[in-house]
């Protein structure tokens, strides 16, 4: 079988060399000066490089402290979402009670509602708050719009823990909560996983509300501050590409705090059933 | 997002609240707001020294935005509580936030902002119904930008001055660089529009005409049309490479005028900064002439970009606000903008500006200026799908015959215009 | 993303006398705090409940409502509120262009959902086969096209696909299909939108190979090895194990994406403003016009509300299902 897996893996480094592409050519062009940039020559390989357009990034006002805002709105959201979907997944998922078909089509139906179409009434209801200008702002409206997802894919993974293994665990003296802890939790690694990147890069990368409702230059989160790159005097690519990667990175490295995290619970708990 | 977008707000929860002045003896704050790359750090440091000087007791809260994504913050400040007490506005949004009344009326003050110096175009971009909503700030125009070392090497000896004399320069430009697969005459993009106004406007045509109190597209006159086919007889002539489906800015036409394979491009004063800092050799070997007429010896009407200054109407300082603009519309700061290479909104002294042949030519064709028409539907021209743009396109590719492209975008255009 | 198989190594050989968790009608002998037993999915979900009614809810209501006035640029300096019943909506669906968007928008989503989602099972699948090094590689690269900002990847594939200076007419014509000097990408809508398609899918495909790929590894081993045994070639297997086991979980990765791509603007609109010539426009983009760039606020509601009906009817099939399932299907 060593055929296969050989073949198995030249085709995944081929789809990884699709995917990685787009970001190589950022970083390429990242790494471009500035009179590289319109070649007819065949520049698949950048002829030179240069540090000059990360130092623009790094170094253009604002970038650190819309990195801390960012990281603020967005963890605070995905933890919102994680915590209060958990719960609500859990109660869906493995409780049976009146009205919870309507429950689970309102999770449903509540991530139909047109994103963009929404800015106006959130923006009156904000203002309404005092919460205009003001960071909590966002993450409130983060959490609502990554919320119904989290609640409802998580509620797909518990579905996919066999009952029974919480029950043998209950059965071995936990109570219903150390059961939970100990067996169930553990095995939604995955799902936690899945759900946590899906709304941290949701919350992360959003600009129409973070442009809209907050005002302060200091306030401003990354997607606005790199929208900055784009003056009235032309755009400033080349650094411009090297900010979007600056501010790609902490969405990998979440991924790979969350990933490892992930796995030794998972094992742990293999361990144990 | 249309500045009229969040004003929702002002509908939803009434006007915003009118403010009494407060306490006359407290410390005031007078905020600020101007664009980014409008004036020079120079001007700003000087103006807002002195008028802290001149008035004890209030300090100048000064920041400069970005244009990028300025609707929104603009129509969030306004609708607050407490929005700026001077902001910029781009000459084409003036009218959309005028005829929303969230702007003071200055038609009073017209006299003490230097009104009888007002640039033209820029003046008619801020009257609406009859009232100024705002003075003028400064202007730029586009003009040819060409290679001086380019043009001697194939033997034209001055700047064109009529709509033959360009042709014949690019064609000159053309076999003098045949050699080069990369050389291109004029480097002119399918969709850059502003430059068809010019040539619309020479031929005495206009791309919409006031009909009682809307607007109707005029694409489909004979003036019209004939500014469009100029415009494909440069694209044709100088077998410009420059994508038929995209402006100026994707790619960035500086940055291709900057690899100095081009001979000319119409462009803004800032492009041709970019392109000399992109490629810093091109500094000595640029100069500028104002977009040709068809008539010898005459500039083209050219549009002019630019900004106006207006006073919010929910300002807490109205009054500090007006003076803080007498200050500026003053000789003194007006001159400072000349010398930064902007055209002075309230002066009509352009000798510091003529320093340079690139000045020269905007202060040239500055006085001929027009804009867009005054209406607040046309900020939704340009915010959508630009019908002008499409023509252009259609008719540059080939997709469809002049008199479809024109009366299409006409159609579109009309029914965009009527609100 | 590693999993433990869930083989029922440890499931009780008795299953009906095992305690049953939930509360059962006929009264189950445990009934510890009944009251608070009663209570506690309510209180679980009361968290999530204020939190999207009101946050999500009332903001929904509110576009309802504006769908049924008229709300122009007049309207709003006057601050008058001017009831229009449905005449938003005749203005809208009696317009033949906006059927012609609607087909569009519903023909582009269902090939982007189609391409998107059998691309990640694939590699779903894929990642099970490949060493554990590849399978990290992989899935760097893919998180990396997931989390790249919108302005970024819409400008990368604006210039990739360039016609002068995009990598890719130049690596055509090295490769030797001359065809592809300053070839343009964007001179039809369909051209225009398969670009746009293939930036969507690209960034859409890691998060459902990623999640299909939990499920995946959950499914236990042995059934392949009994199938394996049997003789089953790989279609069959997949047919007969992955597929039931996935069903689930694909169905509603699904759902999910036929959501998001059917709302779709951004990249839209970034890359060519919806041209040429109103070609690569749908609803999403069609919304923004009337709302945001025209200000016929009331249309424009009226746009969100009918875009909302259409996805509710292509989506009905699940919604229906998922009304009338038992637990444990959906």
């Amino acid at each position: 079988m060593i055929a296969k897996k050989v073949a198995a893996n030249a085709v995944a480094l081929l789809v990884a060399l699709f995917f990685a592409f787009p970001t190589y050519w950022m970083v390429a062009t990242a790494l471009k000066p500035r009179s590289e940039l319109l070649t007819t020559g065949y520049d698949l390989i950048p002829f030179s490089v240069t540090n000059a357009n990360f130092t623009t990034a790094w170094t253009k006002p604002g970038f650190l402290g819309a990195l801390g805002n960012s990281l603020l709105v967005s963890l605070t959201a995905v933890l919102a979402a994680l915590v209060v979907g958990l719960l609500a997944a859990v109660a869906l998922s493995r409780m049976r009670f009146r009205g919870r078909k309507g429950f689970v089509m309102m999770m449903l139906v509540a991530q139909m509602a047109p994103f963009e179409a929404l800015l106006i009434p959130m923006f009156l209801m904000m203002r309404d708050l005092d919460l205009l200008n003001r960071l909590p702002s966002l993450t409130l409206i983060y959490f609502a719009v990554t919320l119904p997802f989290c609640a409802w894919t998580l509620r797909g993974f518990v579905n996919g823990i066999p009952l029974e293994l919480e029950e043998a665990a209950m059965v071995d003296g936990c109570g219903r909560w150390g059961a939970f802890r100990r067996v169930t939790l553990p095995l939604l690694g995955p799902g936690l996983v899945a759900t946590s990147v899906f709304a941290f890069v949701t919350a992360w990368n959003e600009f129409l509300f973070a442009l809209s409702l907050i005002r302060d230059q200091d306030l401003q989160t990354l997607p606005v501050w790199l929208s900055g790159f784009q003056s009235q005097f032309g755009t400033d690519w080349g650094g411009a590409m090297a900010a979007s990667a600056l501010f790609t990175l902490p969405v990998l490295v979440f991924f790979l705090i969350v990933q490892r995290k992930m796995v030794t619970g998972v094992t742990a708990g293999a361990v144990k059933g | 997002m249309g500045a009229a977008a969040l004003s929702v707000a002002v509908a939803g929860c009434g006007t915003s609240s009118d403010n009494a002045g407060g306490d006359p003896g407290a410390p005031k704050t007078l905020t600020v707001w101007l664009m980014d790359g409008s004036a020079p750090t120079t001007l700003t440091d000087a103006l807002n020294k002195e008028f802290q000087d001149s008035n004890p007791g209030v300090t100048v809260k000064y920041e400069v935005q970005k244009w990028n994504g300025i609707q929104e913050k603009l129509t969030t400040a306004l609708t607050s509580n407490n929005p700026p007490d001077v902001i910029e506005l781009g000459n084409t949004q003036t009218a959309k936030f005028a005829a929303e009344e969230t702007l003071y009326d200055l038609s009073g003050d017209v006299n003490d902002l230097n009104g009888d110096q007002w640039l033209g175009g820029l003046k008619d971009s801020l009257t609406w119904d009859g009232k100024q909503y705002g003075m003028p700030f400064y202007a730029a125009n586009r003009t040819v930008i060409y290679r001086t070392d380019l043009f001697e090497a194939a033997g034209i000896a001055s700047a064109p001055t009529s709509r033959d004399e360009w042709v014949a320069a690019i064609e000159k430009l053309k076999a003098a660089n045949a050699a080069d697969p990369d050389f291109q005459p004029l480097y002119l993009p399918g969709q850059s529009w502003y430059s068809l106004l010019s040539f619309i406007w020479d031929e005495g045509g206009d791309v919409a005409k006031p009909q009682g109190s809307a607007w109707a597209g005029a694409l489909d006159t004979p003036q019209a049309k004939a500014g469009v086919e100029f415009y494909k007889k440069l694209v044709d002539v100088s077998g410009t490479k420059a994508p038929k489906d995209a402006d100026e800015a994707t790619p960035q036409q500086m940055e291709v005028f900057g690899t100095g394979k081009v001979g000319m491009m119409i462009g803004l004063p800032w492009e041709l900064a970019g392109a000399v800092k992109a490629n810093p050799d091109l500094e000595s070997k640029t100069a500028a002439f104002p977009i040709p007429s068809k008539t010898a010896g005459k500039a083209a009407p050219v549009f002019l970009g630019g900004s106006n200054l207006a006073i919010p109407a929910g300002s807490q300082n109205p009054d500090l606000a007006k003076a803080y603009l007498k200050l500026l519309s003053g000789k003194k700061y007006q001159d400072m903008l000349a010398e930064g290479g902007s055209v002075p909104g309230t002066s009509t002294d352009t000798q510091k500006l003529a320093t340079n042949p690139l000045g020269k030519a905007l202060a040239e064709s500055a006085p001929n200026g027009k804009v867009t028409p005054t209406t607040p539907a046309w900020a939704a021209v340009e915010a959508g799908q630009n019908p002008l743009k499409d023509m252009l396109t259609a008719y540059l590719t080939g997709a469809k015959p002049l008199d479809q492209a024109t009366s299409d975008a006409n159609a579109s255009l009309s029914k965009t215009l009527a609100g | 993303m590693t999993a433990v198989d869930t083989t029922g190594a440890a499931v009780p050989t008795n299953p009906s006398s095992a305690p049953r968790r939930a509360a059962r009608p006929d009264g189950a002998p445990r009934r510890r705090g009944g009251a608070f037993d009663r209570a506690l999915p309510y209180l679980l979900l009361a968290p999530a409940l204020v939190a999207i009614l009101w946050l999500i809810g009332w903001p929904v209501l509110s576009v309802l409502v504006t769908s049924f006035r008229r709300l122009n640029l007049r309207e709003l300096t006057r601050g008058e509120v001017v009831w229009t019943g449905f005449d938003n909506y005749a203005e809208i669906l009696s317009d033949p262009g906006f059927w012609l968007i609607a087909l569009r928008t519903v023909v582009f989503t269902a090939a982007v959902v189609a391409v998107s989602v059998l691309a990640g099972l694939l590699i779903a699948l894929l990642m099970r086969q490949i060493s554990a090094v590849v399978r990290i590689v992989l899935q760097v690269a893919m998180l990396l096209a997931w989390a790249m900002p919108l302005l970024a990847a819409t400008t990368v594939y604006q210039w990739i696909f360039d016609q002068q200076y995009g990598i890719l007419n130049k690596t055509l014509v090295k490769l030797g299909f001359d065809g592809f000097t300053g070839f343009s990408w964007f001179s039809t809508g369909t051209s225009t939108l398969a670009v746009i398609g293939l930036l969507i899918v690209w960034q859409a495909i890691p998060f459902l190979a990623f999640s299909l790929y939990a499920g995946a590894i959950g499914i236990p081993k042995d059934q392949y090895e009994a199938a394996g045994i049997d003789g089953a070639s790989a279609w069959q297997t997949f047919r007969a194990v992955t597929w039931p086991e996935l069903r689930p979980l694909l169905l509603m990765v699904t759902f999910l994406s036929l959501l998001w791509d059917f709302k779709v603007f951004t990249q839209i609109w970034a890359m060519r403003k919806g041209g040429p010539d109103g070609g690569s426009t749908t609803l999403p983009v069609y919304q923004y016009l009337e709302g945001i760039s025209q200000s016929h606020f009331g249309v424009a509601a009226a746009v969100s509300v009918v875009m909302v009906a259409l996805l509710a009817l292509l989506t009905f099939q699940y919604l229906r299902r998922l009304v009338r399932s038992q637990e444990g299907s959906l």
